[in-house]
């Protein structure tokens, strides 16, 4: 049966750690220097009334993906499950994928001179029924992934029951990852 | 110091350089320069003189195959994986402007070859390195009769290789630069432009027996109208952007107004490239007196100016974001 994945990212319960971004390195032998997900943080406001927001950069696994559109050798592809992956064979580093992501998500390997970028670990730990390598090594459990076609997995339940912001919604790219925004602390 | 989620360069990386820039300007040289080769055939023939292909029409003919060889050199050595280019050739996407633009060039590219040998027949069947192709030609002119069909035809695939370079820009809408559905007429336009300048240029200093003076006359008048329909279409990009909302109107000031790149827009592209020619037109050239050297200034001051648009586009896009 087909899935529909879904990542959230709750800011509330992120504190930074950036735990995530070595696990994914780890899991996918990401080169130095280059990221696949990276978790960036801000103080807002004026103290004592401070607030943090955080913001998860990565892949968000469109629905409606620009990269795969624009890849003339379809090496950028979605699967059944509408994940979005890239077929190193056939991938001639013409770099139209990256300048066509709004979310930055996509970077030139420099080991092995191919586009990459977050897979959500499918082939890895996915496709073994395995959460992607961040989320399962989240202290805090601010990352939740799962099947939305499932009414009783952790993914579906949060999702209805948190106000969720898809990133860059208005581009019409319909997001997989979805952020749960700080409701706590100053937001400017 | 790089913060502690560690180095961001990877987002402000140029992905697209001067390699693409220059290929865009060569793609562009190349259709202008054929389908101004084209305009003189059929607008200027009757008054050619002694030999039957017009300067301007050789130039073009020798430009256009020229410009865009080097310009796909340009392109496949610039891939971060060259040797891989032949992926291009056996998988398509057709909604992939970069696919579409390899479909238009395997149409264009064969076709201006034909019409170089067609032009210099003379010369390739004296030389005996080229004798073999003479069965090639004598194939083609045995289609002589659809001539004009070959040439429209032709005309329609310089079109589409001319303003195919703005649609492969046009259509990412993460780069407000060029998320504009002006680019492509904006490029074609420039390429018309420097089609005019680098046909003159290289009848004058190679071509210049079969030299006429009216085609050259047609052509600065052509020029001067189209770099008068360049101008407000370049206003039009910017007004465009400053009503698009979003992320445009920040990257639109900020390219007009911001470091280097803007520098580069207002006196390279817009001084050097359109100011400088009109300023000939109406100083030098109004008077009908055409003097070699002014032409021949005004024609490589055009197409650096078409060349320091492309650059300015390809960089300025990339760098200011919103």
């Amino acid at each position: 049966m087909q899935k529909q994945y879904r990542l959230l990212y709750d800011e509330n319960l992120c504190i930074g750690c950036q735990a995530c971004s070595i696990a994914c390195r780890v899991e996918n032998s990401v080169p130095d220097e280059v990221y696949r997900v990276q978790v960036h943080m801000q103080t807002m406001g004026i103290f004592p009334n401070l607030g943090m927001h955080y913001e998860r950069l990565s892949c968000v696994m469109c629905e409606n993906p620009p990269c795969v559109s624009v890849c003339p050798t379809n090496a950028s592809f979605q699967s059944k499950d509408g994940l979005v992956h890239i077929d190193e064979k056939s991938c001639i580093s013409c770099k139209y994928c990256i300048l066509a992501c709004p979310y930055h998500a996509r970077f030139i390997n420099p080991l092995k001179n191919v586009v990459e970028k977050c897979t959500f670990c499918y082939e890895t730990r996915v496709s073994k029924e395995l959460s992607p390598a961040c989320v399962s090594i989240c202290p805090t459990d601010a990352l939740t992934f799962g099947d939305m076609r499932q009414s009783n997995s952790l993914v579906y339940q949060k999702s209805h029951k948190e106000v969720l912001l898809f990133p860059k919604a208005h581009l019409g790219t319909k997001p997989k990852v979805a952020f749960i925004p700080n409701r706590k602390g100053a937001k400017s | 110091m790089s913060p502690m989620w560690g180095s961001v360069e990877q987002y402000s990386t140029i992905h697209w350089s001067w390699a693409i820039a220059i290929y865009l300007f060569l793609a562009g040289l190349s259709s202008g320069s054929i389908i101004v080769a084209l305009l003189v055939k059929w607008n200027r023939h009757e008054r050619s003189n002694s030999s039957i292909w017009d300067a301007m029409i050789k130039a073009g003919s020798v430009v256009a195959p020229t410009a865009i060889f080097l310009g796909l050199l340009l392109l496949v050595v610039d891939l971060g994986r060259p040797l891989s280019f032949y992926w291009l050739l056996i998988r398509y996407n057709i909604t992939s402007v970069m696919s579409l633009g390899v479909l238009f060039l395997l149409i264009y590219t064969p076709i201006v070859v034909v019409f170089m040998l067609l032009v210099f027949e003379r010369s390739v069947i004296k030389h005996p390195f080229l004798a073999p192709l003479e069965g090639l030609i004598n194939l083609v002119k045995s289609f002589h009769s659809y001539a004009k069909i070959i040439e429209y035809f032709l005309f329609a695939a310089a079109l589409c290789v001319g303003s195919y370079t703005g649609f492969l820009l046009s259509v990412l809408y993460a780069i407000p630069l060029w998320n504009s559905p002006l680019l492509p007429i904006l490029f074609l336009t420039s390429s018309l432009s420097s089609g005019v300048a680098v046909n003159i240029l290289i009848g004058l200093l190679f071509f210049k027996s079969t030299i006429n003076t009216e085609s050259i006359k047609y052509l600065l008048v052509l020029d001067t109208r189209v770099i008068l329909t360049e101008l407000p279409l370049l206003g039009l990009f910017f007004i465009g952007l400053f009503y698009a909302g979003g992320d445009a109107p920040s990257a639109a000031k900020a390219a007009l107004t911001e470091g280097f790149w803007a520098g580069i827009f207002w006196l390279g592209v817009i001084g050097v490239g359109l100011g400088l020619p009109l300023l000939t037109v109406i100083v030098a050239l109004r008077s009908h007196v055409y003097r070699v050297g002014y032409i021949v200034i005004n024609s490589m001051v055009v197409i650096l100016g078409v060349l320091m648009l492309r650059y300015y586009i390809i960089y300025a896009g990339q760098i200011y974001l919103g």
